[in-house]
Formats: C-alpha cells, structure tokens, sequence
C-alpha cells in the first residue's frame, strides 16, 4: 500500500546510502548477487514513490469547486498552549452538481491538515453528531461540522479543515496559522477503556512492546552468533564441496536445530495464551462507516431561486462573467455579497456583507461587481450579469478549468437582505473562454 | 583451489589464508546486514506498508495473511543460498533480524522523530519466532519440499500468536463518540494523518469476515497455503541469482 505517502520520505533516504558500497563493490561471490538483486529491487521501488505536497491546490478545480464547498469556518482561537484545546467549527455544502468523474462521497473523512500530529483530535462532530470513522455524504446536502483538537507539540502551523474523499483526494477548506506555545515534555493524553482502565496513550504497550521485541532478539542473536563464530563463506563452501558436510552440521547443531523446533512454537503459544487471558475483552478493530444525514436546507432554501444560464470566463482578464436569473421569494429587497468558489471569496464591494469571522480565506475583497447594482426587490425576477474577475483565478490555479474534461464551474453565492439576514444558493454552470 | 577436493586431500586453511578468509567473513557479513537493512526494510515497508506501519491497521484478517506472505521472501532467497553453498542455517533469521533493525530505525526516526508520530502507534510487528523455526526444518531437513511445506506453513501460523503479546493489548475497548472503539482505532482518530484516511484501511473487509470468531485461523492457514508458495518460488529466485561459479576459481 501506498498511501502514507509522506512517511516514507524517511526511510527512502535512510537506504540510499547504501547503494554505492554495492555498486563499488566487485568481488565474485554468490552474496554479490544477492546484492545486486536487492539493489535492483530497491531501485525499482525508489522509482514508484509519489512525491507529497501540501496539496492546497494541487487537485483540479472541477474537484474544487463542485464536491465539497465550505464556508462559516472559525477557529475558537489561533494562540493557545500545550495540552489547550481549540475547536474549528464550520459548514459546507455538497455540491449537486458532483463531477462525474469523481466517484461519488459515499466514503469521506473530514481530517485537518497538519504536519504530522503536532495537534491530536479528541472529538469531532457532523451535523452535531459524534463520529470516529468515515462518513457517506449525500450531494446536495448541508451539513455544519466541529472538531475539537488538542495542542501537542508547540510551533506555527497553517492548519486547514478539509475532506478527504474516496479516490479523490483532499478538498481543503480555509486554513489559518495557529500558534502552540508551551512545552510539548508537558503533552498529556489519558483515556479510559471500558473496562475502567486508565491509559497514557503516548506511551501505552510500548514498554511490553520493546520487551518482546528484545525476547526473540536476544534469541535470534543466540542463533546467529552461534554459527557467525566459526570459519564461514570461504571454509564452509571449501568443506562443503570436499564431502565434508556433515562436519558443517554437527550433531549438536542439531539438537539445538530440535530444541527450536519444539520450544519456539511451545513459546509462542505460551505467551499467546498468557495474553487472551490477560485480556479477554479485546475486540477486533472497529471499521464502521458513519451514516449521518443532512441538515435541513441551509443552501437553496427555496426562498431566493437562482438559475446560472451562462458563464463565461475571460482569459486575458482573469474575469468570470456569469448570467444569473434570481428571483426573490422573501419580503425584503436582496443583494448579491459575494460569490465563493474553490476557496476563493468575491466580494461585492458595493453591497458589503455584515461582518464574517471566516478564517483566513483567500479573499477578492472588490472581485466582484454587477450590471445592475440596485437590490432586487421582493418577488422581483431579475436577469443579472455577475462579473467575478481577480488574479486570483489564476494564482489560486482555477483558471486551469478551461482545459479540463470537465469544465463545468461551480461555487456559492451569498445574498443578504437589508435585515442582515442571509441566503445561500449554489450556481452551477459550463464555462465558456474567450482569449480575446 | 578445485572444488572437488576428497576428505581425504582437504586441507583447511591455516595462518595468513585464514585471517583473510575470516576477514572475508566480516566483510560479506557486515555487508549483508547493511544490504538487508535497506531493501529486504524497504521491499516490506512498500508492500505490506501500511499493515505494519500503524496499530489500527493490525487486523485479524488482511494482517496475518499479507505479513508473513511478503516476509518469507528473502528469508527464502538468501536460505537458498546460504543453505545450499555453505550449509549455514541463518538466512531467515539473518533476514528478519535485519528487517527489525531496519523497520525499528524507520519507526523510531522516520515516524517518531520526524513525523511526530508515537512509537507505540507503530511499532513493528515480529517474525523472529517465524525465522527462527523456518532455520531449523531447514537444517533438519536438508530438502526444498519439507521447509516449503512445513517451514513456510510454521511461518505463517506462527506470526499471528508471537505477535499477540505485543498488539492485544490495543484490542481493548474504549467508548468514544457513542462508540465502541478500540485503543488501536483511538491511536488512529487522535494522532493526525493526513495522507491515510480511516476509510483506506483495508481491515476487515472480504469473506474471510463472515466466519468470525475463526477469521484468524482461517486466514493464518490461507497464508500458510499461500507462503508455501511463496518459498518455493524465493528459493528459486535466490538459487537463479546466486551462482557459485566465481568461487570455484579462488
Ligand atoms: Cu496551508
């Protein structure tokens, strides 16, 4: 398996430095070949290593824009200590419009990006319910997530919330930069086994562990020297090929070879059977996949319709033209905020929304602009052209959508009334260029 | 020197030739252990991988069955030629000591140091006793047939109970989220991966799952099968890349 992608950097290197003893190497002897088999081997498996990267933009903007769509995401705090716990809470919507070259979210894992677990997760909720395992996702549903983390080694971190989805990959939601202060001598993380047990999880079975790995060390050792000590390749393949065989195995040799034959396996079932009777509760690993369903529409709650006819998006610029059609069910004039898509946020600097703790976003801050700036009446039904245009599109790599099999766009937008009260509605549509 | 010296004509080396045969030992030996470190580490780490990286991942299923069938290759390769040149029975255990160096350094710097990760979330599993027992039928037996059909099946029923005394401690039960988990399924939810989500682990999945209570046994005996195989076909490996032709002219 090769899905722990970012683990193995260690030990790749670790073993390249044996390679050119191997190669400098060129005496004639059977273990030579032995040598080169394993060289030809490790070089074969150098060579399949993927290389890992943050991955904030790494994945295709269809991915980006039209699978899991975040917004509302906040950190309860980004300065804390050692042993502080701090929460991310958030929503996202799953677009409707799922690629169709994405299999379906039927296996998703909400996970935090970090390097390596500078930060443990205690508790995590979906839709206000605790899950530990992965979870089925249903397109088009809303769902409000929190996860509870716990500072473990002091540092500054960009941490990010994100999905990874079942032959996907990893959708990312906003990240910030966390400061964890503190001594990480200082981590501590206890928890209870139903049986009442107290456990220090960094350290738990590791003593045990260690003591019988060293058990059937110090036996293999034994073994080794045993035959190590006398004259080996040279002598015993002279002795071999002159009949003296059964010098090289001698009758002693042999009982010993008989006492391992009974005594390892007796040994092990020894030691087996002392462990079920230490532990006779232990169950198998657990390996559910959560069921929790949506929310009830938080996004196209049905009050403000809206129906992408066209989108265009203008090389040159670095300009996504969208044609909305937007009817206004409730009793309030509306205005278009933003628009947010894979990660990057437009705002309508014109009709600016009521303050929003969003984490660290990637922010257009005067991206977006309309033909007709005027709020949209009650029960109006309005043709208008939203023009979302900033680098952005280009920095944040979104703009390669026009070469992809499926260039379809897709993302947020966000309508307040005069109220401050705000709608939700996914636009979805093809993206046309034009290189002019 | 002629290969086919009778008992009677052999005369081992004595003084000077024998100081530059045993330095010759030590050599190849020393050698040997760095070359297996490295690759017989690295072929595992890259084919049983994640099995024996992380303690949720020790199931009762894939584990036994996908261990000890990627770990009786090199043992396999090097007894055939350790064994049949110099009739020295420590291939397998010279193996799997080299592997447990290896994956302990990898475990230790490579997770632990580098990547933050708590040694006892992945600590390797053993196969010494395996090994061990593999050098044994070997000796006594002298023959292909029996250690592939004994040796290898020992191999693989052995390495489910060895390691139970390490890992059955992380199969208690913990109550978590409205749940039950167990404390390898807790080290899996709390300490971050990123690039491993929970629903890549290939654990419990399959028919072997219906059978319950008897899952391991059934897949320790279906290893057993499959690492008889497996021997044969390293043996012959080791013997094809392993000649002894330069040595006769020494
Ligand atoms: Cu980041």
């Amino acid at each position: 398996m090769k899905t722990t992608t970012q683990n193995n950097r260690g030990e790749i290197f670790a073993k390249t430095i044996h390679f050119p003893k191997v190669i400098t190497k060129q005496q004639h002897n059977p273990l030579n070949y032995l040598l080169l088999l394993g060289m030809i081997f490790s070089v074969y498996i150098l060579s399949m290593q993927p290389v890992w990267a943050h991955g904030e933009k790494n994945l295709e903007p269809y991915v980006r824009m039209r699978t899991i769509q975040w917004y509302d995401v906040q950190w309860s705090k980004q300065q804390f200590n050692v042993n502080d716990e701090v929460s991310v809470t958030g929503k996202f919507h799953v677009a409707e419009d799922w690629p169709i070259s994405v299999p379906k979210p039927d296996a998703a894992f909400l996970n935090i990006s970090t390097p390596g677990p500078v930060l443990i997760r205690t508790e995590r909720y979906l839709n206000g319910k605790p899950f530990m395992n992965s979870v089925a996702l249903q397109p088009g549903g809303d769902y409000d997530f929190k996860v509870v983390l716990k500072g473990r080694l002091p540092g500054r971190y960009h941490i990010h919330p994100f999905f990874n989805l079942l032959d996907a990959g990893q959708v990312m939601g906003p990240g910030v930069w966390l400061d964890i202060a503190g001594d990480a001598a200082n981590f501590t993380n206890d928890i209870q086994t139903i049986g009442g047990k107290s456990i220090n999880m960094e350290t738990y079975g590791l003593a045990n562990g260690i003591f019988w790995h060293s058990f059937w060390a110090f036996l293999a050792t034994a073994w080794l020297l045993w035959w190590v000590r006398r004259p080996l390749f040279i002598a015993r393949y002279r002795m071999l090929h002159a009949g003296l065989e059964e010098e090289l195995v001698t009758p002693l040799d042999r009982n010993i070879g008989k006492a391992i034959l009974v005594g390892i396996p007796v040994l092990v079932l020894v030691f087996y059977t002392m462990t079920v009777n230490e532990y006779p509760k232990a169950i198998p690993l657990q390996a559910s996949l959560d069921q929790i369903l949506p929310l009830s529409a938080k996004v196209n709650t049905g009050v403000v319709e809206v129906d992408t006819t066209r989108a265009e998006y203008r090389v040159a610029e670095r300009t996504m033209t969208m044609s909305l059609k937007i009817k206004n069910g409730s009793d309030k004039p509306i205005q278009i905020a933003e628009f947010a898509t894979g990660g990057v946020h437009f705002l309508n600097k014109a009709a600016p929304a009521p303050k929003q703790n969003d984490a660290d976003s990637v922010v257009a801050a005067e991206g977006l602009s309309l033909d007709n700036a005027t709020p949209i009446q009650p029960s109006e039904q309005r043709t208008v052209l939203m023009t979302a245009g900033d680098a952005l599109w280009e920095s944040e790599k979104l703009d390669g959508l026009i070469n992809d099999p499926d260039s379809r766009i897709g993302g947020l937008l966000f309508f307040y009334d005069t109220e401050g009260e705000r709608y939700v509605s996914s636009v979805t549509a093809a993206v046309i260029p034009k290189f002019n | 020197m002629s290969a086919n010296l009778s008992p009677r004509t052999f005369r081992p080396y004595t003084g000077e030739k024998a100081r530059i045969a045993r330095a010759y030992d030590y050599l190849v030996l020393v050698l040997a252990l760095f070359l297996f470190i490295g690759s017989f580490h690295l072929h595992f780490a890259l084919t049983v991988g994640d099995w024996d990286f992380w303690v949720d991942w020790k199931d009762r299923q894939w584990w036994p069955l996908v261990t000890p069938l990627i770990g009786i290759t090199f043992p396999a390769a090097v007894q055939a030629v350790l064994w049949t040149n110099f009739r020295l029975p420590l291939g397998a255990t010279l193996c799997v000591a080299c592997l447990s160096i290896g994956t302990w350094i990898a475990r230790v710097f490579a997770y632990h140091y580098w990547n933050y990760f708590p040694i006892n979330m992945v600590m390797p599993s053993t196969m010494l006793p395996s090994a061990l027992f593999l050098d044994a039928v070997l000796m006594l037996s002298n023959s292909l047939t029996i250690t592939a059909i004994f040796g290898g099946s020992a191999f693989a029923l052995l390495f489910y109970p060895s390691n139970w005394p390490i890992f059955g401690m992380f199969h208690l039960p913990v109550e978590a989220g409205n749940s039950q988990l167990t404390v390898a399924d807790m080290f899996g939810f709390q300490y971050i991966r990123t690039g491993m989500p929970e629903y890549l682990r290939i654990i419990e999945r399959g028919t072997l799952r219906t059978y319950g209570q008897i899952a391991t046994p059934l897949s320790a005996f279906c290893s057993a099968l499959l690492c008889t195989l497996m021997y044969t076909l390293w043996w012959h490996i080791g013997k094809w890349f392993a000649t002894t032709r330069y040595l006769n002219r020494i």
